[in-house]
């Protein structure tokens, strides 16, 4: 019982040293998760897109694509990547290699959602958008994505927080962010339990309000479709 | 292409032997892992739909904060975490442990899913005949949510399977850490972790298959429509081929 008590007395002890530590890795795990939500959901509308298109052998692309991303593990994919592209003279920083490879996981799961969302749009209104004149992009761009984007939202902040805790595996290529500025302390004050403990707080503080927030938007959303 | 396999293509047969042993050991860790997820899973899911305050919170916050918090933290956690307070686990048990409680968080919502989706009036007919409510979820409610369960909860295994690569962090000696540790001594990372990609593919894309083959059969059959579990929240973690 003495050793329970010691050792939260060592947690709150240490904790003014450990906390601005992890926030600052904190801060980097929100920056991957930001830049790979953008490049996941932009390859993903051209995979979304690619899949719509008529020609067989273009959405067959896309098709093998998501298949493929999707049965290969994603820190498979982020040492191909990082070790693999490095030893054939193409060294990326971590943190790039990191959104490169969380992005090209990312694209396969946004661009089922978007195209979900796409197919959600009543036939009608791409019809009616291109009688009037408009161009099939247009029509895509005006009528059918914008539409599309209520179903596209609540998946996609569940996909986010998917992602969220899906970065916790690029400390493995040593990007800075939350798990490997725990490692780092670890290795520093031989506290793991401690040192984890407090991290794993710290995702839950980030996961926690986007749970609430996907599950809002769910219920919101979902009202009149 | 062509080039970079027929160049490798006397180290290929000098590496495929141990990669292959390792793909055994990432099979075994999956299975060991999925059982402990369904075992606890459904523990966890009756915990949760129990009347009682004080079961079904600890269940609750079980679900949250597993489902909340990264696989890999919590392979850190059981095994340096652990091993820091006294509590030394093999790499191999301390993976099994921390991907099987993992995947019991999300296993014990599909059940939860499966058994909702059973008409309650089948479980009060099975007490009203004197069963006891044990024999009642044994015998009429789970053999009914199996077919609800099933193709969500196959799904998740499959992303157990992707997951046990996690369990390289903690030097477990599966596919991964084995590729890792090939690298190390040959300098070759593009041809190995290739190699490595596709004998993962090899083992998802037929699972994935047999998911949607059995998605599309529940769906033929009159089973009452799922609600997809926890979809709310969390981020989806199935993620079959």
């Amino acid at each position: 019982m003495s050793g329970f008590v010691r050792f939260w007395e060592i947690l709150g002890a240490k904790l003014p040293v450990f906390l601005p530590y992890l926030l600052k890795g904190a801060l980097v795990t929100v920056k991957i998760t930001g830049a790979t939500l953008i490049v996941a959901g932009l390859l993903g509308l051209v995979l979304a897109l690619m899949q719509r298109t008529r020609a067989w052998l273009i959405g067959r692309l896309a098709s093998a694509y998501i298949e493929i991303m999707r049965s290969v593990p994603v820190l498979t994919t982020l040492f191909v990547i990082y070790f693999g592209l490095a030893s054939v003279g193409i060294q990326l920083p971590s943190f790039v290699a990191a959104v490169i490879g969380l992005g090209m996981l990312g694209a396969a799961y946004m661009a089922e959602i978007i195209r979900a969302g796409i197919e959600a749009v009543h036939q009608g209104q791409r019809e009616a958008a291109l009688s009037i004149g408009m161009t099939p992009a247009q029509a895509m761009r005006f009528i059918v994505l914008p539409q599309a984007l209520r179903v596209i939202v609540p998946p996609t902040a569940n996909y986010t927080i998917g992602l969220l805790k899906d970065t916790a595996i690029v400390s493995t290529v040593a990007a800075p962010e939350l798990l490997f500025a725990a490692k780092t302390l670890v290795s520093q004050t031989i506290l793991p339990m401690q040192v984890y403990l407090l991290t794993a707080g710290i995702y839950l503080a980030m996961s926690w309000p986007l749970a609430r927030m996907a599950h809002h938007l769910e219920t919101r959303l979902s009202r009149g479709v | 292409m062509e080039g970079l396999f027929s160049a490798y293509g006397d180290s290929l047969r000098l590496w495929l032997p141990p990669l292959m042993r390792a793909a055994r050991v990432t099979l075994n860790v999956a299975v060991l892992s999925i059982a402990v997820g369904a075992t606890v899973g459904l523990l966890v899911a009756l915990l949760k739909m129990s009347r009682r305050r004080l079961l079904r919170r600890p269940a609750e916050v079980y679900i949250e904060v597993t489902r909340g918090t990264p696989a890999l933290a919590q392979l850190y956690i059981v095994y340096f975490g652990l091993a820091g307070i006294g509590l030394t686990l093999d790499n191999v048990t301390a993976a099994v442990v921390a991907l099987g409680f993992n995947a019991a968080a999300y296993m014990a919502e599909i059940y939860r899913a499966g058994i909702e989706s059973v008409h309650s009036g089948q479980r009060e007919a099975a007490l009203s005949l004197g069963m006891t409510p044990l024999q009642a979820l044994r015998f009429i409610v789970l053999p009914q949510a199996w077919r609800v369960v099933l193709p969500p909860g196959a799904n998740l295994g499959i992303a157990v399977l992707k997951d046990t690569s996690l369990a390289s962090a903690i030097a477990t000696p599966e596919l991964m850490s084995r590729a890792y540790d090939l690298v190390g001594q040959t300098w070759r990372p593009m041809p190995i972790y290739l190699v490595v990609a596709v004998m993962y593919m090899a083992m998802c894309l037929p699972l994935g298959q047999l998911v949607r083959r059995l998605e599309r059969s529940v769906k033929r059959s009159d089973a009452p429509a799922a609600k997809t579990p926890g979809s709310a929240g969390w981020g989806q973690r199935v993620s079959a081929a």
